[in-house]
Protein backbone atom coordinates (compact mmCIF):
# COMPACT_ATOMS: atom_id res chain seq x y z
CA UNK A 1 0.00 0.00 0.00
CA UNK A 2 2.85 2.47 0.38
CA UNK A 3 3.78 2.49 -3.00
CA UNK A 4 0.84 2.97 -4.48
CA UNK A 5 0.07 6.41 -5.21
CA UNK A 6 -2.00 8.64 -3.16
CA UNK A 7 -5.34 9.33 -4.98
CA UNK A 8 -6.11 12.86 -5.68
CA UNK A 9 -9.84 14.30 -5.84
CA UNK A 10 -10.90 15.12 -9.41
CA UNK A 11 -11.57 18.86 -10.00
CA UNK A 12 -14.09 20.96 -10.15
CA UNK A 13 -15.51 20.58 -13.42
CA UNK A 14 -15.29 16.82 -13.31
CA UNK A 15 -17.17 16.62 -10.19
CA UNK A 16 -19.64 18.78 -10.96
CA UNK A 17 -19.91 16.58 -14.39
CA UNK A 18 -19.90 13.56 -12.55
CA UNK A 19 -23.56 14.80 -11.08
CA UNK A 20 -24.52 15.76 -14.19
CA UNK A 21 -23.94 12.72 -15.69
CA UNK A 22 -25.81 11.06 -13.12
CA UNK A 23 -28.76 12.82 -13.78
CA UNK A 24 -28.81 12.11 -17.46
CA UNK A 25 -27.67 8.13 -17.13
CA UNK A 26 -30.86 8.04 -14.69
CA UNK A 27 -32.87 10.56 -17.50
CA UNK A 28 -32.22 8.18 -20.39
CA UNK A 29 -33.70 5.21 -18.88
CA UNK A 30 -37.31 6.69 -18.82
CA UNK A 31 -36.27 9.07 -22.01
CA UNK A 32 -39.62 8.36 -23.71
CA UNK A 33 -41.83 8.47 -20.89
CA UNK A 34 -40.00 11.74 -20.36
CA UNK A 35 -39.44 13.70 -23.05
CA UNK A 36 -43.14 12.70 -24.66
CA UNK A 37 -45.27 15.01 -22.28
CA UNK A 38 -42.15 17.69 -22.70
CA UNK A 39 -42.92 17.63 -26.60
CA UNK A 40 -46.30 17.02 -26.83
CA UNK A 41 -47.84 19.56 -24.44
CA UNK A 42 -46.52 22.80 -26.30
CA UNK A 43 -47.40 21.09 -29.02
CA UNK A 44 -51.38 20.93 -28.15
CA UNK A 45 -51.03 24.22 -26.89
CA UNK A 46 -49.88 25.36 -30.06
CA UNK A 47 -52.64 23.51 -32.20
CA UNK A 48 -55.44 24.14 -29.68
CA UNK A 49 -54.98 27.52 -29.05
CA UNK A 50 -53.08 28.82 -31.71
CA UNK A 51 -54.72 27.54 -35.01
CA UNK A 52 -57.95 26.72 -32.96
CA UNK A 53 -58.67 29.70 -31.20
CA UNK A 54 -56.41 32.09 -33.01
CA UNK A 55 -58.86 31.89 -35.90
CA UNK A 56 -61.15 33.64 -34.47
CA UNK A 57 -58.22 36.11 -33.55
CA UNK A 58 -58.17 37.97 -36.70
CA UNK A 59 -55.84 41.06 -34.84
CA UNK A 60 -52.31 41.19 -35.33
CA UNK A 61 -50.70 40.96 -32.44
CA UNK A 62 -46.63 42.76 -32.59
CA UNK A 63 -47.67 42.15 -36.42
CA UNK A 64 -47.76 38.34 -36.31
CA UNK A 65 -51.03 36.09 -36.82
CA UNK A 66 -52.08 34.70 -33.79
CA UNK A 67 -49.83 31.18 -33.34
CA UNK A 68 -46.67 32.71 -34.35
CA UNK A 69 -47.35 35.49 -31.40
CA UNK A 70 -47.72 32.52 -29.23
CA UNK A 71 -44.50 30.21 -30.32
CA UNK A 72 -41.85 32.57 -28.37
CA UNK A 73 -44.10 32.07 -24.75
CA UNK A 74 -44.22 28.32 -25.62
CA UNK A 75 -40.84 28.46 -25.92
CA UNK A 76 -40.58 29.92 -22.36
CA UNK A 77 -43.29 28.07 -21.00
CA UNK A 78 -41.76 24.74 -21.59
CA UNK A 79 -38.09 25.42 -20.27
CA UNK A 80 -39.66 27.03 -16.97
CA UNK A 81 -41.78 23.83 -16.30
CA UNK A 82 -39.48 21.62 -16.81
CA UNK A 83 -36.83 23.17 -14.79
CA UNK A 84 -38.80 24.12 -12.15
CA UNK A 85 -40.25 20.70 -11.39
CA UNK A 86 -36.57 19.72 -11.56
CA UNK A 87 -35.81 21.80 -8.96
CA UNK A 88 -38.78 21.58 -6.94
CA UNK A 89 -40.27 17.86 -6.83
CA UNK A 90 -37.36 16.13 -8.27
CA UNK A 91 -34.74 18.12 -6.06
CA UNK A 92 -37.03 17.80 -2.80
CA UNK A 93 -37.79 13.98 -3.42
CA UNK A 94 -33.67 13.27 -3.74
CA UNK A 95 -33.23 15.45 -0.84
CA UNK A 96 -35.81 14.13 1.54
CA UNK A 97 -37.46 10.53 0.25
CA UNK A 98 -34.37 9.09 -1.76
CA UNK A 99 -31.36 10.76 0.45
CA UNK A 100 -29.22 10.52 -2.72
CA UNK A 101 -27.16 13.00 -1.36
CA UNK A 102 -25.98 11.74 1.53
CA UNK A 103 -24.42 9.06 -0.63
CA UNK A 104 -23.00 11.50 -2.62
CA UNK A 105 -21.51 13.74 -0.33
CA UNK A 106 -19.51 10.72 1.25
CA UNK A 107 -17.55 10.95 -2.08
CA UNK A 108 -15.01 13.57 -3.14
CA UNK A 109 -17.90 15.90 -3.94
CA UNK A 110 -18.83 18.77 -2.31
CA UNK A 111 -22.47 20.21 -1.50
CA UNK A 112 -21.45 22.88 -4.04
CA UNK A 113 -20.77 20.47 -6.88
CA UNK A 114 -23.68 18.56 -5.90
CA UNK A 115 -26.44 21.29 -6.71
CA UNK A 116 -24.20 23.40 -9.25
CA UNK A 117 -24.11 19.78 -10.90
CA UNK A 118 -28.37 19.69 -10.48
CA UNK A 119 -28.38 23.23 -11.44
CA UNK A 120 -26.46 22.12 -14.80
CA UNK A 121 -28.81 19.10 -15.39
CA UNK A 122 -31.85 21.81 -15.27
CA UNK A 123 -29.89 23.67 -17.76
CA UNK A 124 -29.66 20.69 -20.05
CA UNK A 125 -33.05 19.54 -20.04
CA UNK A 126 -34.10 22.90 -20.76
CA UNK A 127 -31.86 22.99 -23.68
CA UNK A 128 -33.09 19.77 -25.01
CA UNK A 129 -36.65 20.93 -24.79
CA UNK A 130 -36.91 24.22 -26.47
CA UNK A 131 -34.45 22.81 -29.48
CA UNK A 132 -37.42 19.70 -29.68
CA UNK A 133 -40.17 23.22 -29.01
CA UNK A 134 -38.58 24.92 -31.77
CA UNK A 135 -38.65 22.25 -33.98
CA UNK A 136 -42.06 21.35 -33.50
CA UNK A 137 -42.74 25.33 -34.32
CA UNK A 138 -40.79 25.13 -37.28
CA UNK A 139 -42.47 22.58 -38.67
CA UNK A 140 -45.78 24.42 -38.55
CA UNK A 141 -43.66 27.49 -40.24
CA UNK A 142 -43.90 29.59 -37.01
CA UNK A 143 -40.19 30.07 -36.95
CA UNK A 144 -39.19 33.25 -39.15
CA UNK A 145 -35.20 34.14 -38.52
CA UNK A 146 -32.11 31.71 -38.98
CA UNK A 147 -31.55 33.91 -35.27
CA UNK A 148 -33.67 30.51 -34.13
CA UNK A 149 -30.68 28.25 -33.43
CA UNK A 150 -29.74 30.39 -30.47
CA UNK A 151 -32.96 28.69 -28.57
CA UNK A 152 -30.88 26.09 -27.35
CA UNK A 153 -28.67 28.57 -25.70
CA UNK A 154 -32.00 30.64 -24.62
CA UNK A 155 -33.43 27.61 -23.38
CA UNK A 156 -30.29 26.52 -20.97
CA UNK A 157 -30.02 30.01 -19.37
CA UNK A 158 -33.90 30.51 -19.12
CA UNK A 159 -33.80 26.96 -17.20
CA UNK A 160 -30.71 28.41 -15.12
CA UNK A 161 -32.74 30.91 -13.86
CA UNK A 162 -35.79 29.05 -12.87
CA UNK A 163 -33.92 26.16 -11.37
CA UNK A 164 -31.84 28.40 -9.51
CA UNK A 165 -35.61 30.09 -7.87
CA UNK A 166 -36.30 26.66 -7.81
CA UNK A 167 -33.66 25.99 -5.52
CA UNK A 168 -34.64 28.93 -3.30
CA UNK A 169 -38.24 27.53 -2.57
CA UNK A 170 -37.07 24.02 -1.88
CA UNK A 171 -34.23 25.41 0.63
CA UNK A 172 -37.52 26.86 2.49
CA UNK A 173 -39.78 24.18 2.03
CA UNK A 174 -40.52 21.46 4.60
CA UNK A 175 -43.45 19.76 3.06
CA UNK A 176 -43.92 18.95 -0.34
CA UNK A 177 -47.32 19.87 -0.91
CA UNK A 178 -46.51 23.60 -0.44
CA UNK A 179 -44.97 23.76 -4.07
CA UNK A 180 -48.54 24.15 -4.95
CA UNK A 181 -48.35 27.16 -3.60
CA UNK A 182 -45.47 28.17 -6.02
CA UNK A 183 -46.45 27.07 -8.53
CA UNK A 184 -50.15 28.83 -8.46
CA UNK A 185 -49.08 31.61 -7.02
CA UNK A 186 -45.37 32.14 -8.49
CA UNK A 187 -45.20 30.74 -11.55
CA UNK A 188 -48.75 30.48 -13.32
CA UNK A 189 -49.22 34.38 -13.05
CA UNK A 190 -45.89 34.35 -14.90
CA UNK A 191 -47.80 32.31 -17.70
CA UNK A 192 -50.42 34.40 -17.61
CA UNK A 193 -48.99 38.19 -17.57
CA UNK A 194 -45.85 37.79 -19.54
CA UNK A 195 -47.16 38.22 -23.31
CA UNK A 196 -47.65 34.66 -23.60
CA UNK A 197 -51.28 34.81 -24.35
CA UNK A 198 -51.40 39.03 -25.46
CA UNK A 199 -49.37 41.88 -25.79
CA UNK A 200 -48.73 43.22 -21.90
CA UNK A 201 -47.97 47.06 -23.72
CA UNK A 202 -51.47 47.36 -23.58
CA UNK A 203 -52.60 45.86 -20.27
CA UNK A 204 -54.16 49.08 -18.09
CA UNK A 205 -53.94 50.77 -15.14
CA UNK A 206 -49.98 50.29 -15.68
CA UNK A 207 -50.01 46.64 -15.39
CA UNK A 208 -47.36 46.61 -17.95
CA UNK A 209 -44.95 48.07 -15.97
CA UNK A 210 -45.58 45.06 -13.79
CA UNK A 211 -45.24 42.75 -16.54
CA UNK A 212 -41.83 44.49 -17.45
CA UNK A 213 -40.71 43.31 -13.56
CA UNK A 214 -41.33 39.79 -13.98
CA UNK A 215 -38.49 37.92 -15.41
CA UNK A 216 -40.55 35.77 -17.47
CA UNK A 217 -41.20 38.92 -19.65
CA UNK A 218 -37.76 39.10 -20.62
CA UNK A 219 -37.48 35.56 -21.34
CA UNK A 220 -40.10 35.47 -23.78
CA UNK A 221 -38.83 38.19 -25.36
CA UNK A 222 -35.90 37.16 -25.83
CA UNK A 223 -37.29 33.67 -27.56
CA UNK A 224 -39.21 36.25 -29.59
CA UNK A 225 -36.31 38.15 -30.94
CA UNK A 226 -34.64 35.13 -32.71
CA UNK A 227 -38.01 32.77 -33.30
CA UNK A 228 -39.80 35.86 -34.99
CA UNK A 229 -37.66 39.20 -35.16
CA UNK A 230 -36.68 41.85 -33.76
CA UNK A 231 -39.77 43.62 -35.57
CA UNK A 232 -42.30 41.74 -33.84
CA UNK A 233 -40.78 42.54 -30.52
CA UNK A 234 -43.32 44.52 -27.81
CA UNK A 235 -41.23 46.82 -26.78
CA UNK A 236 -38.19 48.96 -28.40
CA UNK A 237 -35.47 48.37 -25.81
CA UNK A 238 -36.55 44.16 -26.57
CA UNK A 239 -32.62 44.26 -27.22
CA UNK A 240 -32.17 43.89 -23.47
CA UNK A 241 -33.80 41.41 -22.50
CA UNK A 242 -31.36 38.79 -23.66
CA UNK A 243 -29.04 40.05 -21.15
CA UNK A 244 -31.57 40.34 -17.92
CA UNK A 245 -32.07 36.66 -18.51
CA UNK A 246 -28.35 36.46 -18.91
CA UNK A 247 -28.31 38.31 -15.30
CA UNK A 248 -31.24 36.52 -14.09
CA UNK A 249 -29.64 33.31 -14.80
CA UNK A 250 -26.50 34.28 -13.03
CA UNK A 251 -27.88 35.92 -9.52
CA UNK A 252 -30.53 33.26 -9.02
CA UNK A 253 -28.36 30.31 -10.22
CA UNK A 254 -25.88 31.39 -7.51
CA UNK A 255 -28.41 32.12 -5.24
CA UNK A 256 -30.21 28.92 -5.18
CA UNK A 257 -27.54 26.44 -5.41
CA UNK A 258 -25.78 28.82 -2.09
CA UNK A 259 -29.39 28.38 -0.49
CA UNK A 260 -29.08 24.12 -1.26
CA UNK A 261 -26.12 24.20 0.07
CA UNK A 262 -26.98 25.57 3.50
CA UNK A 263 -30.28 23.44 3.45
CA UNK A 264 -28.25 20.10 3.34
CA UNK A 265 -25.55 21.46 5.83
CA UNK A 266 -28.73 21.45 8.36
CA UNK B 1 9.33 3.45 1.77
CA UNK B 2 10.14 5.84 -0.31
CA UNK B 3 7.21 7.73 1.11
CA UNK B 4 8.43 11.58 2.06
CA UNK B 5 9.15 12.15 5.56
CA UNK B 6 5.53 14.06 5.93
CA UNK B 7 3.72 11.02 5.35
CA UNK B 8 1.95 11.34 8.27
CA UNK B 9 1.56 7.65 10.39
CA UNK B 10 -1.52 8.65 11.37
CA UNK B 11 -4.73 7.93 9.83
CA UNK B 12 -6.71 9.92 12.19
CA UNK B 13 -5.93 12.07 14.96
CA UNK B 14 -7.86 14.41 17.21
CA UNK B 15 -7.53 17.10 19.94
CA UNK B 16 -10.28 18.74 21.35
CA UNK B 17 -12.78 17.99 18.65
CA UNK B 18 -16.17 19.82 19.87
CA UNK B 19 -19.31 19.20 18.28
CA UNK B 20 -22.37 21.32 18.71
CA UNK B 21 -26.46 21.03 17.74
CA UNK B 22 -27.16 24.14 19.49
CA UNK B 23 -27.50 23.62 23.15
CA UNK B 24 -25.94 20.43 22.93
CA UNK B 25 -22.97 19.22 22.76
CA UNK B 26 -22.90 16.11 21.19
CA UNK B 27 -18.78 15.53 20.78
CA UNK B 28 -17.14 17.42 23.97
CA UNK B 29 -13.30 17.77 23.17
CA UNK B 30 -12.50 14.08 22.20
CA UNK B 31 -9.00 13.28 21.95
CA UNK B 32 -8.24 10.28 19.47
CA UNK B 33 -4.99 8.97 17.49
CA UNK B 34 -5.36 6.26 15.32
CA UNK B 35 -2.29 4.97 13.70
CA UNK B 36 -2.33 3.70 10.65
CA UNK B 37 -2.98 -0.14 9.53
CA UNK B 38 -5.46 -0.04 13.16
CA UNK B 39 -8.87 -1.00 13.66
CA UNK B 40 -10.29 1.14 16.42
CA UNK B 41 -13.59 0.42 17.72
CA UNK B 42 -15.75 3.25 18.75
CA UNK B 43 -18.33 2.31 21.91
CA UNK B 44 -20.98 3.99 23.26
CA UNK B 45 -24.17 3.82 23.76
CA UNK B 46 -26.90 5.64 21.18
CA UNK B 47 -26.80 9.48 21.78
CA UNK B 48 -23.25 9.37 22.72
CA UNK B 49 -21.89 11.19 19.87
CA UNK B 50 -20.10 8.12 17.66
CA UNK B 51 -21.97 8.93 14.34
CA UNK B 52 -21.27 12.47 14.86
CA UNK B 53 -17.64 12.20 15.39
CA UNK B 54 -17.31 9.44 12.74
CA UNK B 55 -19.38 12.19 10.30
CA UNK B 56 -16.86 15.29 11.14
CA UNK B 57 -13.27 12.23 10.38
CA UNK B 58 -15.97 11.37 6.99
CA UNK B 59 -15.39 15.03 5.99
CA UNK B 60 -19.23 15.62 5.79
CA UNK B 61 -19.77 17.57 8.78
CA UNK B 62 -17.85 20.80 10.09
CA UNK B 63 -16.49 20.48 13.77
CA UNK B 64 -17.14 23.45 16.27
CA UNK B 65 -14.05 23.26 18.07
CA UNK B 66 -10.68 21.61 17.96
CA UNK B 67 -8.24 20.29 15.62
CA UNK B 68 -8.55 17.50 13.30
CA UNK B 69 -6.76 15.46 11.05
CA UNK B 70 -7.30 12.34 8.61
CA UNK B 71 -4.16 11.40 6.76
CA UNK B 72 -2.61 14.43 7.92
CA UNK B 73 -5.23 16.79 6.23
CA UNK B 74 -7.64 18.41 7.72
CA UNK B 75 -11.42 16.86 6.55
CA UNK B 76 -13.60 20.30 6.20
CA UNK B 77 -11.00 22.45 4.41
CA UNK B 78 -9.74 19.94 2.23
CA UNK B 79 -13.01 18.45 1.99
CA UNK B 80 -12.52 16.40 -1.00
CA UNK B 81 -9.00 15.11 -0.95
CA UNK B 82 -9.54 13.77 2.26
CA UNK B 83 -12.85 11.97 0.80
CA UNK B 84 -10.94 11.02 -2.51
CA UNK B 85 -8.67 8.70 0.27
CA UNK B 86 -12.19 7.27 2.48
CA UNK B 87 -14.55 4.70 2.43
CA UNK B 88 -17.57 5.38 4.32
CA UNK B 89 -20.12 2.90 4.85
CA UNK B 90 -22.96 4.82 7.18
CA UNK B 91 -26.17 3.87 8.39
CA UNK B 92 -28.87 3.26 6.62
CA UNK B 93 -27.81 2.44 3.10
CA UNK B 94 -28.50 5.00 0.96
CA UNK B 95 -27.86 3.67 -2.70
CA UNK B 96 -29.17 5.66 -5.49
CA UNK B 97 -32.59 4.25 -5.73
CA UNK B 98 -33.13 4.90 -9.91
CA UNK B 99 -29.83 3.28 -10.47
CA UNK B 100 -29.84 -0.50 -10.66
CA UNK B 101 -26.45 -2.42 -8.85
CA UNK B 102 -23.73 -2.21 -11.04
CA UNK B 103 -24.94 1.41 -12.52
CA UNK B 104 -24.51 2.63 -8.37
CA UNK B 105 -21.37 0.97 -8.33
CA UNK B 106 -20.16 2.95 -11.93
CA UNK B 107 -21.87 6.43 -10.84
CA UNK B 108 -20.12 6.65 -7.45
CA UNK B 109 -16.89 6.05 -8.98
CA UNK B 110 -17.20 8.66 -11.19
CA UNK B 111 -17.85 10.89 -8.08
CA UNK B 112 -14.33 9.71 -7.35
CA UNK B 113 -13.01 10.37 -11.43
CA UNK B 114 -13.23 6.84 -11.94
CA UNK B 115 -14.62 5.37 -15.63
CA UNK B 116 -13.10 3.34 -18.26
CA UNK B 117 -12.70 -0.73 -18.49
CA UNK B 118 -10.30 -1.32 -16.16
CA UNK B 119 -12.80 0.74 -13.44
CA UNK B 120 -15.51 -1.71 -14.81
CA UNK B 121 -13.46 -4.70 -14.30
CA UNK B 122 -12.73 -3.34 -11.40
CA UNK B 123 -16.57 -3.17 -10.62
CA UNK B 124 -16.75 -6.80 -11.01
CA UNK B 125 -14.20 -7.63 -9.00
CA UNK B 126 -15.80 -5.61 -5.78
CA UNK B 127 -19.14 -7.34 -6.89
CA UNK B 128 -17.68 -11.20 -6.26
CA UNK B 129 -15.51 -9.72 -3.31
CA UNK B 130 -19.29 -9.26 -1.50
CA UNK B 131 -20.72 -12.16 -3.48
CA UNK B 132 -23.08 -10.29 -5.61
CA UNK B 133 -21.98 -11.25 -8.52
CA UNK B 134 -24.97 -11.64 -11.29
CA UNK B 135 -26.80 -9.28 -9.35
CA UNK B 136 -25.33 -6.69 -11.43
CA UNK B 137 -28.48 -5.38 -13.84
CA UNK B 138 -31.10 -5.91 -10.91
CA UNK B 139 -32.43 -3.12 -9.16
CA UNK B 140 -30.90 -1.88 -5.30
CA UNK B 141 -34.42 -2.09 -4.00
CA UNK B 142 -34.75 -6.18 -4.36
CA UNK B 143 -32.04 -6.85 -2.36
CA UNK B 144 -32.34 -8.23 1.12
CA UNK B 145 -30.73 -6.18 4.02
CA UNK B 146 -27.50 -8.13 4.00
CA UNK B 147 -26.64 -7.87 0.15
CA UNK B 148 -27.41 -3.94 0.90
CA UNK B 149 -24.97 -4.05 3.44
CA UNK B 150 -22.44 -6.26 1.58
CA UNK B 151 -23.29 -3.63 -1.57
CA UNK B 152 -22.73 -0.79 0.17
CA UNK B 153 -19.12 -1.99 1.32
CA UNK B 154 -18.51 -2.83 -2.04
CA UNK B 155 -19.41 1.23 -2.86
CA UNK B 156 -17.03 2.20 -0.08
CA UNK B 157 -14.01 0.28 -1.57
CA UNK B 158 -14.02 1.73 -4.79
CA UNK B 159 -11.44 4.02 -4.54
CA UNK B 160 -9.40 1.39 -2.97
CA UNK B 161 -9.83 3.75 0.32
CA UNK B 162 -6.32 3.81 2.69
CA UNK B 163 -9.16 4.62 5.51
CA UNK B 164 -12.60 2.50 6.27
CA UNK B 165 -15.44 4.37 8.34
CA UNK B 166 -17.91 1.52 8.84
CA UNK B 167 -20.63 3.34 11.32
CA UNK B 168 -22.47 0.44 13.43
CA UNK B 169 -21.89 -1.99 10.08
CA UNK B 170 -23.88 -4.84 11.38
CA UNK B 171 -27.29 -3.52 13.28
CA UNK B 172 -30.46 -4.87 12.41
CA UNK B 173 -28.77 -7.61 10.45
CA UNK B 174 -29.39 -11.63 11.74
CA UNK B 175 -26.52 -13.51 12.98
CA UNK B 176 -25.40 -15.00 9.84
CA UNK B 177 -24.75 -12.23 7.49
CA UNK B 178 -23.42 -10.84 10.62
CA UNK B 179 -20.52 -12.89 10.78
CA UNK B 180 -20.28 -13.17 6.96
CA UNK B 181 -19.44 -9.39 7.29
CA UNK B 182 -16.98 -9.89 10.13
CA UNK B 183 -15.28 -12.37 7.93
CA UNK B 184 -15.11 -9.15 4.98
CA UNK B 185 -14.01 -6.68 7.60
CA UNK B 186 -11.07 -8.81 8.68
CA UNK B 187 -9.73 -9.76 5.38
CA UNK B 188 -9.45 -5.83 4.47
CA UNK B 189 -7.75 -5.55 7.98
CA UNK B 190 -5.20 -8.10 6.84
CA UNK B 191 -4.80 -6.32 3.74
CA UNK B 192 -3.48 -3.08 5.70
CA UNK B 193 -6.75 -0.90 5.81
CA UNK B 194 -7.25 1.32 8.55
CA UNK B 195 -10.33 0.93 9.80
CA UNK B 196 -12.97 3.03 12.36
CA UNK B 197 -15.59 1.06 13.27
CA UNK B 198 -18.46 2.55 15.47
CA UNK B 199 -20.89 0.15 17.10
CA UNK B 200 -22.72 -0.88 20.27
CA UNK B 201 -22.27 -4.51 19.93
CA UNK B 202 -19.53 -5.81 22.37
CA UNK B 203 -19.16 -8.67 20.32
CA UNK B 204 -18.54 -6.74 17.25
CA UNK B 205 -15.51 -4.82 18.48
CA UNK B 206 -14.07 -7.82 20.88
CA UNK B 207 -13.73 -9.14 16.98
CA UNK B 208 -12.63 -7.25 14.59
CA UNK B 209 -10.57 -4.04 17.03
CA UNK B 210 -7.45 -3.63 18.03
CA UNK B 211 -7.75 -0.64 20.76
CA UNK B 212 -10.99 0.38 21.59
CA UNK B 213 -12.48 3.76 22.66
CA UNK B 214 -15.42 4.40 24.80
CA UNK B 215 -18.12 7.44 23.90
CA UNK B 216 -20.31 8.56 26.31
CA UNK B 217 -21.94 11.67 26.24
CA UNK B 218 -19.63 13.18 23.68
CA UNK B 219 -16.96 12.19 26.12
CA UNK B 220 -14.24 9.51 25.27
CA UNK B 221 -14.36 8.45 28.77
CA UNK B 222 -11.42 5.40 28.41
CA UNK B 223 -9.43 4.01 25.43
CA UNK B 224 -7.17 1.15 25.32
CA UNK B 225 -7.02 -2.52 23.48
CA UNK B 226 -9.52 -4.74 24.83
CA UNK B 227 -7.78 -6.59 27.27
CA UNK B 228 -6.03 -3.95 28.80
CA UNK B 229 -9.76 -1.99 29.37
CA UNK B 230 -10.67 -4.61 30.81
CA UNK B 231 -7.85 -5.04 33.01
CA UNK B 232 -7.41 -1.20 34.05
CA UNK B 233 -11.04 -1.49 34.93
CA UNK B 234 -12.07 -4.73 36.37
CA UNK B 235 -10.96 -7.73 38.19
CA UNK B 236 -10.54 -10.80 36.27
CA UNK B 237 -13.50 -12.84 37.32
CA UNK B 238 -17.06 -11.91 37.95
CA UNK B 239 -19.85 -13.60 39.80
CA UNK B 240 -23.37 -12.30 37.45
CA UNK B 241 -26.75 -13.67 39.63
CA UNK B 242 -30.52 -12.26 39.95
CA UNK B 243 -30.58 -9.95 42.44
CA UNK B 244 -34.08 -9.74 43.69
CA UNK B 245 -33.65 -10.94 47.56
CA UNK B 246 -30.60 -10.67 47.42
CA UNK B 247 -29.74 -7.28 49.53
CA UNK B 248 -27.98 -8.77 52.37
CA UNK B 249 -25.75 -11.02 50.53
CA UNK B 250 -25.09 -8.58 48.26
CA UNK B 251 -23.72 -6.29 51.08
CA UNK B 252 -22.08 -9.44 52.41
CA UNK B 253 -20.12 -9.58 49.20
CA UNK B 254 -19.27 -5.63 48.87
CA UNK B 255 -16.62 -5.86 51.92
CA UNK B 256 -14.29 -8.29 49.91
CA UNK B 257 -15.19 -7.75 46.59
CA UNK B 258 -16.59 -5.05 44.06
CA UNK B 259 -20.30 -5.48 43.37
CA UNK B 260 -22.08 -3.63 40.58
CA UNK B 261 -25.94 -3.59 40.24
CA UNK B 262 -27.63 -3.35 37.09
CA UNK B 263 -31.59 -3.60 36.73
CA UNK B 264 -32.38 -7.01 38.27
CA UNK B 265 -28.73 -8.06 37.76
CA UNK B 266 -25.89 -8.37 40.26
CA UNK B 267 -22.11 -8.65 39.32
CA UNK B 268 -19.49 -9.51 41.91
CA UNK B 269 -16.01 -8.64 40.58
CA UNK B 270 -12.85 -10.42 42.39
CA UNK B 271 -9.40 -11.30 41.14
CA UNK B 272 -9.53 -14.67 42.29
CA UNK B 273 -12.15 -17.44 40.63
CA UNK B 274 -12.25 -19.75 42.89
CA UNK B 275 -13.41 -17.35 45.98
CA UNK B 276 -16.32 -16.55 43.32
CA UNK B 277 -17.32 -20.55 42.96
CA UNK B 278 -17.06 -20.49 46.92
CA UNK B 279 -19.22 -17.76 46.89
CA UNK B 280 -21.81 -19.22 44.65
CA UNK B 281 -22.92 -21.95 47.23
CA UNK B 282 -23.30 -18.99 49.48
CA UNK B 283 -27.02 -18.23 48.05
CA UNK B 284 -30.25 -20.06 46.64
CA UNK B 285 -29.14 -18.51 43.30
CA UNK B 286 -31.78 -18.80 40.46
CA UNK B 287 -29.45 -18.16 37.39
CA UNK B 288 -25.57 -17.95 38.55
CA UNK B 289 -22.42 -18.10 36.58
CA UNK B 290 -18.91 -17.38 36.96
CA UNK B 291 -17.23 -15.60 33.81
CA UNK B 292 -14.29 -13.58 33.31
CA UNK B 293 -14.78 -10.15 33.16
CA UNK B 294 -15.78 -8.78 29.62
CA UNK B 295 -15.78 -5.90 27.41
CA UNK B 296 -19.50 -5.17 28.57
CA UNK B 297 -18.73 -5.34 31.94
CA UNK B 298 -16.42 -2.33 31.70
CA UNK B 299 -18.92 -0.47 29.68
CA UNK B 300 -21.44 -0.85 32.84
CA UNK B 301 -18.96 0.13 34.75
CA UNK B 302 -18.19 3.30 33.57
CA UNK B 303 -21.05 4.50 31.86
CA UNK B 304 -24.02 2.68 34.18
CA UNK B 305 -25.66 1.54 31.35
CA UNK B 306 -26.00 -1.38 29.08
CA UNK B 307 -24.96 -0.26 25.35
CA UNK B 308 -28.64 -0.95 23.98
CA UNK B 309 -30.05 1.29 26.18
Amino acid sequence: MSDAAVRRAPGRIVRVLAVWYRHWRVYSNTFVANATPAVLEPTFLLVAVGLGLGRFIHQEFNGLEYSSFMAAGVLGSTCMYTASFESTYGAFIRLRYQKAYEGMLATPLTRADIFAGELLWCGSKGLLFSTIVCLVLALFGKVHTPWAVLVPAIGFFTSLLFGGLGFCVTSCVQNINHFQFYFTIGLTPLILFSGLMFPVQDLPYGLEYVAYALPMFHVIETFRLVVSGPAHSSVPWAWACPFVVLGLAGAFGTLGVRRMVGRLKA
Amino acid sequence: MHAPSSVPTLAVSARGVVKRFGELTAVNEVEIEIPRGVCYGLLGPNGAGKTTLSKMIAAVLPRDGGELKVLGLDPWTEQSEVKARLGVVMQGDVFDEDLDVGRNLEIYGRFYGLSGPAFREKVQGLLKFVSLEGRERGPVQALSGGMRRRLMIARALINDPEVLILDEPTTGLDPQVRHAIWGTLRQLKQRGLSILLTTHYMEEAAQLADRIGILFKGKLIAEDTPEKLIAAHLPPWVLEFDAQGQEALLEEFAQAASVERHGDRAFVFHAVEDTLRRWIAKGAFRTALVRPASLEDVFLKLTGRTLDE
